[in-house]
């Protein structure tokens, strides 16, 4: 294993200042539940790492903030607390959800959704959640503060579109209240395991139709994202199991655009259409089978 | 044919749920294991692995390594007098320069610590010239295929071939109404035990004794091994094996070949060393269950009769052989299942290629076949448009049947374990129910699967062991025998075997073992024998001390009082009290015997030898005894699949065993649930990918065994029977509790979806689409 020096900010203002002194050499964790692994393995996107830089004493990381139209989640938020807070139950229990499925409880008790967001896996089990919330990240550098969008944010699987200097603190997300929510997990096992695909969907209902919709199918794409396509064919409809299914359609095609036809794209279509088919279902209120 | 508790046994300790004697020490963490042993001065020692598959090292330089202060010792094959090994079946290599698998070592590293001994092995520099290899069994067996060994140059490993004969089987095939042949093909599997190989190494500096301390699963195995790298008689290696945290048939030649090493360095740097495996390294030199390549053709008749059985069943040995030729003894002889068919041919034989080699693991080839078998068997009922209940009925073994090995059975319950299931299960109402399910989203499905094991080590190798039994003149009893705990719980089962023996209560027996100086070599510590066979000489040894110490008690005049007592047959210990057959009421305490028996010189200890009687097979047809009897057992395993992402989900299972008698029915019960939970890994998410010999998942993240989470409902029912060949009448279950397990799951998974998975694992996308992506 590499050997790294330990730096252990107490200021927001001291951790900028490690990140503008050492740039690329410096590498801020939260609960270091992806991190450790990456270093035991010797990963090379650690290779010119030579500062971990511990960020749990920041303040600034901390809390769960409900504002007018937005919700503040401290990066250094572990899964477990998002999972049991009682504002984002109410106000995004897909999240909530999501949280609940990520590794094991202790991986849950240890891991962040700063965490998970900038380890940059497009696996990660509260990415699709993240993304259908229009979630953007608080990014601060000794030279300001700016926000960018979830799902901009990853430049490839493994790397954020961040500057050396730069770090998060904090996820906005929207509030959705009026939105029913689900989230779908393909596993190979019911507890700590991997996403082999999974799907985030919110629905607001309006007289029976759908006023909007939001759809984000997770380990699809190389960068996550929602699929406007898909959203934009079953707005202004009622909900279906047919309707759904041919969401699921547009997903899968949207896939197949994006990623090309791939050694896995045969299990991938028909799976990933009927997560999201099942997903909306359960959003809706309807049967999933 | 009774459930546990209906046939009346009459033990006073064995056949009851006493506590296990280490289980307070494990839940609580107290119990020490090799890895958590230190030593003053201690150091540590590591491998490099080529990492190639197949390849030869060209050049080798260890001067930058050797360099780095605190650096004790660097060793190629070069520096090694005798870098093969010639301690176990496997022409194995302590270190190497021709390559023929991932996990091969080519240097062996010493330093002060283990951070260094990481850095030393970063500095090696070495170089490879990369040569063809052979990976599968199916390219091993081509016409010209590259030879892993130059003495075996079509691959084939000829100690390995094990044919069975019996009957003319073409004349069998010419009697058929229908003859159906199928292909089956199952995967590597790691044993996943919680703990990693580890050992530690002191020397002592007088006499030069090699003291181990190990995680062995067979400590005199070690010893071999130890012996052979130092050169030495074995009288001067002395193996401590530590409390295991799992082994399953895999801490055997790893396990050898790490003590070996490590014994190596701790003679070279004069200090004693610490080697422990990560799991990435235990991944990738400890043995894998053999991946079997199964082709039958069976001919039956329209009434259900199978009159034909013919085999090919070939098994990956990987790069060296370990133990391939003794698991194809059983698997030859396990070659046509749980069925008694008057005609058949069957060969099985391994194949080397460029891999991790095959080995012990759990089952010993039975879940492989069985995984195979019991599929086959439903495909041909299929066929037959026979009810595949009902097929097994017409078939199974029973009394007075022969099996493979021509063998006339008696005691099976074959066919009332089977039944007993599937009327508790409601198996057939619900197999015929599912099968008409269309829903495209989640499906139902039940599966069932029967199986008979042969107990202990038959004809493979005899099944002798030997046990000492110590009185000490406070009334306890120390024991010892060269067979192993490896967590089934043998410590506790001896003693109940021995407390039954002697008449002393459980809580008066001590095991002291295991310490390869302090008793005989007993034979491994494998085929769910221990508890079967290698416990009959401490059954045998407390009968002895029993009746030593009735000779003494009647000899210091313990029952002087009762005038007509003359013979020791007239006197009982039972319950750790003498007394005589005429006053039962009256009891001199054992304790008290074994007092005066020390102060006046009284023998009160004994040493007992069993031989069993001799299985003899003629190796060229298989026929004869192959093993002294069997047990027999029954799954049925209850699914739910999702339709549309080929995920199962195992609901519930339920096994039926028959045990000849349950020496301890907690421990039984605790062997079954993870035979089921192991089972499920089989048959469902569990396979070691290795792709041109390459392991692709060397750790638990990829490598995907069930969880908690993912455990069933389990049901286990208990059978018992009144078969006096095992000690107390036992039969194995420690391999009997997995072995059927996938093979019902795999038989669910067809009842729910129509499509047979030939290919083992049933993982997401071989459920869905039927083969597996890459």
């Amino acid at each position: 294993m590499q050997k790294l020096s330990y730096l252990k900010p107490q200021t927001l203002k001291e951790a900028l200042g490690y990140l503008k002194e050492y740039g690329e050499k410096v590498k801020p964790y939260a609960g270091g539940t992806d991190l450790m692994v990456q270093l035991r393995e010797g990963s090379s996107r650690l290779k010119d790492v030579e500062y971990l830089m511990d960020v749990q004493a920041l303040p600034e990381l901390r809390g769960i903030e409900v504002r007018e139209d937005s919700i503040r989640i401290g990066a250094m938020t572990s899964h477990t607390e998002v999972n049991e807070s009682e504002v984002l139950r109410k106000h995004v229990p897909f999240l909530s959800i999501a949280s609940s499925t990520v590794g094991s409880t202790q991986i849950r008790n240890k891991g962040t959704v700063g965490g998970n967001i900038c380890n940059a896996s497009p696996a990660a089990d509260t990415l699709s959640p993240f993304v259908a919330l229009n979630a953007r990240l608080v990014v601060v550098s000794v030279d300001g503060e700016r926000e960018v969008m979830v799902k901009d944010a990853m430049e490839k699987a493994g790397k954020l579109k961040l500057a050396p200097h730069e770090m998060v603190t904090s996820i906005l997300i929207d509030r959705i209240d009026d939105y029913s929510t689900a989230f779908i997990k393909l596993g190979r096992r019911k507890a700590l395991a991997i996403s082999r695909m999974n799907a985030a969907v919110a629905l607001k209902m309006e007289n029976g139709v759908i006023a909007a919709a939001r759809i984000a199918p997770g380990c699809v794409f190389s960068t996550p994202d929602r699929v406007e396509k898909a959203e934009a064919l079953i707005v202004g409809k009622a909900p279906s199991a047919a309707l759904f299914e041919e969401a699921g359609k547009a997903v899968s095609e949207e896939m197949i655009a994006r990623t090309g036809i791939r050694w896995s794209t045969e299990y991938k279509k028909p799976v990933i259409e009927a997560l999201i088919q099942r997903a909306l279902c359960r959003a809706a209120g309807l049967p999933e089978d | 044919m009774p459930l546990l508790g209906e046939l009346k046994k009459n033990y006073k300790i064995v056949n009851h749920s006493v506590p296990r004697i280490d289980g307070i020490d494990k839940v609580t963490g107290r119990a020490h294991y090799a890895a958590d042993l230190k030593f003053v001065d201690m150091v540590y020692g590591g491998c490099l692995r080529s990492g190639r598959s197949h390849a030869k090292v060209t050049r080798i330089d260890t001067e930058k390594a050797k360099a780095i202060p605190g650096v004790l010792a660097v060793v190629t094959a070069d520096d090694m007098p005798k870098p093969k090994s010639c301690a176990g079946n496997a022409p194995y290599m302590y270190l190497t320069k021709e390559v023929k698998y991932a996990g091969d070592v080519v240097a062996i590293v010493c330093a002060e610590t283990k951070a260094l001994v990481d850095e030393a092995l970063k500095a090696i520099e070495v170089e490879y010239e990369d040569l063809p290899g052979v990976y599968t069994i199916r390219d091993a067996i081509k016409p010209g295929a590259p030879a892993v060994h130059e003495q075996y140059p079509d691959n084939v490993f000829t100690d390995s071939i094990y044919p069975i004969r019996k009957g003319d089987v073409e004349k069998g095939f010419a009697e058929a109404d229908l003859i159906i042949e199928r292909e089956y093909e199952t995967q590597y599997i790691e044993h996943s035990y919680i703990e990693p190989e580890a050992v530690v190494c002191i020397q002592n500096p007088a006499d030069g004794v090699m003291t181990v301390h190990s995680s062995s699963q067979n400590p005199f195995f070690t010893r071999r091994y130890v012996a052979d790298i130092l050169g030495v008689g074995m009288h001067d290696v002395r193996v401590f094996q530590e409390t295991l945290g799992g082994s399953f048939g895999g801490k055997e030649e790893g396990v050898g070949m790490l003590a070996a090493r490590c014994a190596y360095l701790c003679r070279l740097v004069g200090r004693p060393v610490k080697m422990t495996f990560s799991r990435e390294e235990s991944f990738l030199e400890s043995a894998k269950r053999h991946p079997f390549l199964l082709r039958y053709k069976v001919g039956v008749k329209k009434d259900g009769h199978i009159v034909a059985w013919e085999g090919t069943q070939i098994d990956n040995c990987g790069a060296y052989n370990n133990q391939t030729q003794f698991m194809n003894s059983r698997a030859s002889i396990h070659s046509c299942g749980a069925y008694t068919i008057p005609n058949v041919k069957t060969d099985t034989y391994g194949v080397f290629t460029n891999n991790i080699h095959g080995g012990a693991m759990r089952g010993y080839s039975s879940p492989q076949l069985i995984w195979g078998q019991e599929q086959l068997i439903e495909e041909i009922a299929e066929e037959l448009g026979m009810d595949p209940l009902e097929f097994r009925r017409i078939n199974c073994l029973k009394d007075g049947t022969t099996n493979a090995t021509g063998t006339v059975l008696d005691h099976v319950n074959m066919q009332e374990v089977m039944d007993y299931t599937a009327e508790k299960t409601d198996y057939q109402r619900k197999h015929e129910e599912y099968k008409h399910q269309t829903s495209t989203k989640k499906r139902k499905g039940i599966g069932i699967a029967i199986g008979h094991r042969g107990c202990g080590l038959g004809a493979e190798s005899p099944d002798a062991s030997g046990a000492m039994a110590i009185a000490n003149e406070d009334g306890t009893v120390l024991i010892n025998t060269g067979l192993a705990e490896n967590g089934q719980g043998l410590k506790t089962a001896f003693a109940q075997i021995a407390a039954e023996a002697i008449g002393v209560p459980y809580e008066a027996i001590r095991f002291y073992g295991t310490d390869t100086q302090a008793i005989a070599d007993s034979g491994m510590t494998v085929a769910s024998r221990g508890t079967v066979m290698g416990s009959q000489s401490t059954r045998k040894v407390g009968y002895k001390l029993n009746e030593i110490m009735r000779a003494n008690a009647l000899a210091l005049g313990f029952f002087k009082d009762q005038e007509n007592v003359k013979s020791i047959e007239q006197i009982v210990l039972e319950d750790g009290f003498f007394h005589t057959t005429e006053k039962p009421d009256v009891k001199v305490a054992f304790k008290d015997v074994c007092n005066a028996s020390l102060w006046t010189g009284r023998q009160m200890a004994a040493y007992e030898w069993y031989m069993p009687p001799a299985c003899i097979q003629d190796h060229h047809t298989g026929q004869g005894v192959a093993f002294p009897n069997y047990a027999y057992g029954c799954v049925v395993a209850e699914i739910e699949v999702d339709m549309e992402t080929g995920y199962v989900d195992v609901q519930k299972v339920t096994a039926s065993h028959d045990v000849g008698t349950a020496v301890n029915p907690a421990l039984v019960m605790g062997q079954i649930y993870g035979g089921i939970l192991m089972g499920q890994g089989y048959a469902t998410t569990e396979e070691v990918e290795v792709s041109n010999g390459k392991v692709r998942n060397q750790n638990f993240e990829n490598y995907i065994v069930p969880t908690a989470a993912d455990m069933p409902e389990m049901d286990v029912n208990i059978f018992e029977c009144d078969d006096p060949r095992g000690t107390f009448g036992a039969k194995s279950i420690g391999e009997p509790a997995t072995e059927v397990v996938g093979a019902a799951i795999a038989n669910a998974i067809y009842n729910a979806t129509g499509k047979r998975i030939r290919e083992n694992p049933a993982n997401l996308e071989r459920v869905l689409l039927g083969k597996k992506l890459r």
